[in-house]
Order: C-alpha cells, then sequence, then structure tokens
C-alpha cells in the first residue's frame, strides 16, 4: 500500500548502514494509515538514529514525502531487536 | 507592559481586537506583527494574521521580546527591558532539520527555468579550473567495496552522493538527471526533471532533510572526508535566495516606514543568512534571529 515510502526508506538506510543485507522494512496496514517497521543489523540503529535523532527525524521527512506518492498516510518505526 | 496577541483576517483587523483589549486609540499602542494572513510563500500556511499589541511605553522605542515557539505566553515576560537584550547575533548553525508530517505538496513545487552559474564566491580554493565531471548511472559505487583509506577524494564523496540521490529518485518513481560539479572540495549535487517538488518540500524542508542523508550516506560509505556537499533540486536553492533578497529588501522598506518591528516565519538558517547579508547592507533596520528550529525566525527592527 506504500510502494514508493518502502523503497525509498530501504534505499536510505541501505545507504547508511555496513549490513546492507540485514536491512528488513515491513509494512503493516492500519486502516486508514501505514507503518513501516526498519530493522537493522546490531549495533547499526544508532547510526541510523543519528545524533540526537537527526538523522532519524530526516529519514522520516523523506520517506512521508515518498508517501504523498502512495497517497497514504505513514508511521516509522525504527525497530530495536 | 501587557501585551495582548489576536489573530482575524487581516492585519487591521487583528490591530482593531488588540485595541479593544487595550482599550487605547491607535496612537497610544505600539504592535509587532507575527504572522501575515495567509502567508504562503516563505513558510507555512496559517491563515489568519497575528499581531501582538501593548499601550506604549511613554518614551521608549518598540522593543522586541523573545519567543519561544509561537504558543509561549507572552504576557509573562512583560517587563519593560531594553531592546538588546534579547538580539542575539547572527545565528547559523547548520541543524535545520524539522521534522514536518504536514503537507509536502504545498511547497515551491514549480519548476522553471534555472539559468544558474555559481561560479562566483567560491572559498578561493581552486580559482578557476573546476573540473566538471558528468555523473551517470553507471558510476554507481559499489556496495561491497568499502575499505576504509584515509584520504577521501571528492570525487569519490560526489560518486557516493549521486549514487544516493539516484537512488532516491527511483524510489520515488521519478524521472531525473543527476549531475555532479566538483570544484575543489566544494562538491554541488544537481538533480534536474519534471515534478520534482515531493524532494524539495514546503520551505525546500524536505531538501535539507535529502541533503542530510546524502551527506550521511556519502560519509558512512567513505569515513570522514574535508568536502562540502549540496544538493539542489530542480534549481531551487537559486529560486529560493532571489526570492527571499527580494522578499528582506520589501521587509526593510516596510520596518523603517511604519517604524515597527516585523517577525518574519521560521525559516532554516540558510534562508535566515540570506536575509540577515541583504538586511545587513540596508540603513534604517537590523535584524537578528529568535527562538529553537525549527521555529526560528528572523526579527526585523528599525535600526
Amino acid at each position: 500500500m506504500a510502494p514508493a515510502a518502502k523503497a525509498t526508506l530501504a534505499h536510505i538506510v541501505a545507504s547508511i548502514v555496513d549490513d546492507v543485507d540485514a536491512v528488513e522494512v515491513t509494512e503493516t496496514d492500519l486502516g486508514d494509515r501505514a507503518r513501516l517497521d526498519v530493522s537493522v543489523a546490531d549495533g547499526e540503529l544508532g547510526r541510523v538514529i543519528g545524533r540526537r535523532g537527526r538523522t532519524a527525524a530526516s529519514i522520516r521527512t523523506v520517506t512521508r514525502a515518498a508517501a504523498v506518492i502512495d497517497d497514504v498516510d505513514l508511521d516509522i518505526e525504527f525497530v530495536d531487536d | 507592559m501587557e501585551w495582548v496577541e489576536t489573530t482575524a483576517k487581516t492585519i487591521d483587523e487583528a490591530k482593531e481586537k488588540a485595541l479593544d483589549q487595550l482599550g487605547v486609540a491607535d496612537d497610544d499602542a505600539e504592535f509587532e506583527i507575527l504572522e501575515e494572513p495567509k502567508a504562503g510563500l516563505f513558510g507555512l500556511i496559517r491563515g489568519e494574521a497575528r499581531v501582538r499589541g501593548r499601550i506604549r511605553p511613554t518614551e521608549a522605542r518598540p522593543k522586541v521580546e523573545r519567543r519561544r515557539g509561537r504558543r509561549s505566553d507572552t504576557s509573562s515576560a512583560s517587563t519593560p527591558s531594553d531592546a538588546g537584550t534579547t538580539a542575539t547575533a547572527t545565528d547559523e548553525r547548520g541543524d535545520d532539520t524539522g521534522e514536518d508530517t504536514g503537507d509536502t505538496s504545498g511547497g515551491a513545487a514549480t519548476r522553471s527555468g534555472n539559468g544558474r552559474g555559481r561560479r562566483g564566491g567560491n572559498s578561493g580554493s581552486t580559482g578557476d579550473g573546476a573540473q566538471r565531471s558528468r555523473a551517470r548511472r553507471d558510476d554507481r559505487t559499489d556496495r561491497d567495496d568499502r575499505d576504509d583509506r584515509p584520504p577521501v577524494e571528492p570525487a569519490a564523496v560526489g560518486a557516493a552522493a549521486v549514487s544516493f540521490m539516484e537512488g532516491l529518485v527511483e524510489a520515488f518513481g521519478l524521472q531525473a538527471t543527476v549531475e555532479l560539479d566538483i570544484d575543489g572540495t566544494e562538491l554541488d549535487v544537481r538533480v534536474e526533471g519534471d515534478d520534482l517538488g515531493l524532494l524539495i518540500g514546503p520551505g525546500g524542508r524536505t531538501l535539507l532533510a535529502v541533503q542530510d542523508l546524502a551527506r550521511v550516506a556519502a560519509q558512512r560509505k567513505l569515513g570522514d572526508h574535508e568536502t562540502r556537499l549540496r544538493i539542489d533540486v530542480a534549481g531551487y536553492r537559486e529560486r529560493r535566495r532571489t526570492a527571499l533578497e527580494r522578499f528582506a529588501r520589501t521587509v526593510a522598506e516596510q520596518v523603517i516606514d511604519t517604524s515597527s518591528p516585523r517577525s518574519l516565519e521560521p525559516m532554516p538558517s540558510a534562508d535566515r543568512k540570506v536575509i540577515h547579508d541583504v538586511l545587513v547592507e540596508i540603513d534604517g533596520v537590523t535584524s537578528h534571529s529568535e527562538g529553537d528550529d525549527p521555529y526560528r525566525r528572523v526579527v526585523v527592527t528599525p535600526a
């Protein structure tokens, strides 16, 4: 339901981390909106979040811009597992 | 003196309301315009005009008080004090990634011809012989080949940024070309194509986030490097700068004409710098910034 946002999020995160293969983006349909959960390899979440959450904020901004194409409201979660 | 803050469809109506609340005539009050009605051009569209006013203190010049965010209770900060206390010199820290959930289509989504040549005003690193290299799809950097050689060539940083931008354009489902200019350690990546407004966003905030991520990506792939990377989309930066300069001059005239301070819309640091740079050349006004990002804004006061 949010292919552009999903592709955008996957591309950005893969561009930031070392372990590209460990990047996973899963999509959940919440009815009136969608949620994207992104997870990365152990120890790499910090670099995705960035200092004081700055990189995470930029990731959300750009991914939500892509979600305009998908015409869907989007939540983006960085999963620590 | 107590400030009152009012909103209305027009600035005049908002002033009327404030005068009603203050219970004085126009001559005995002073105003600060907080928001223009439906200021669609620079920043968020908020619709209503907002002003604040107070009874004019005897023989005191209009002063500007610190405001944090746009909901703060200004009446609590009502002790008259020297106008100078709030003036922080020109600011410009680089962190302006305001997270905006809002309407990304409202921004400067139009595309137009772009006669840009940012050639002048470089920092004197290499002078004239700017090498121009055109990066295309085929020089993507190989993700699996990352060794941390200490000296990183600007060209490698540029290639990483180009690769990042090409992937981003593709993920958005857009058609665009990505070009790279290298001038010493200054890297300019330009994206050109149709319908790129989403990559710019309202007030260029999406573009700032994109640039931030391109920097992070280039750094992650290549390690620390001494380059200055800038991303532009559809000539937005140059158009924005021109429009801001014109806007700054208009505001200066108004502030001089009315002898009233004007508080502008929140803007990113780069935009605020453009405004400050114009105003510092104009006699009769001074400017400073107030508030915290992403709501930090320029305030223009009569000198």
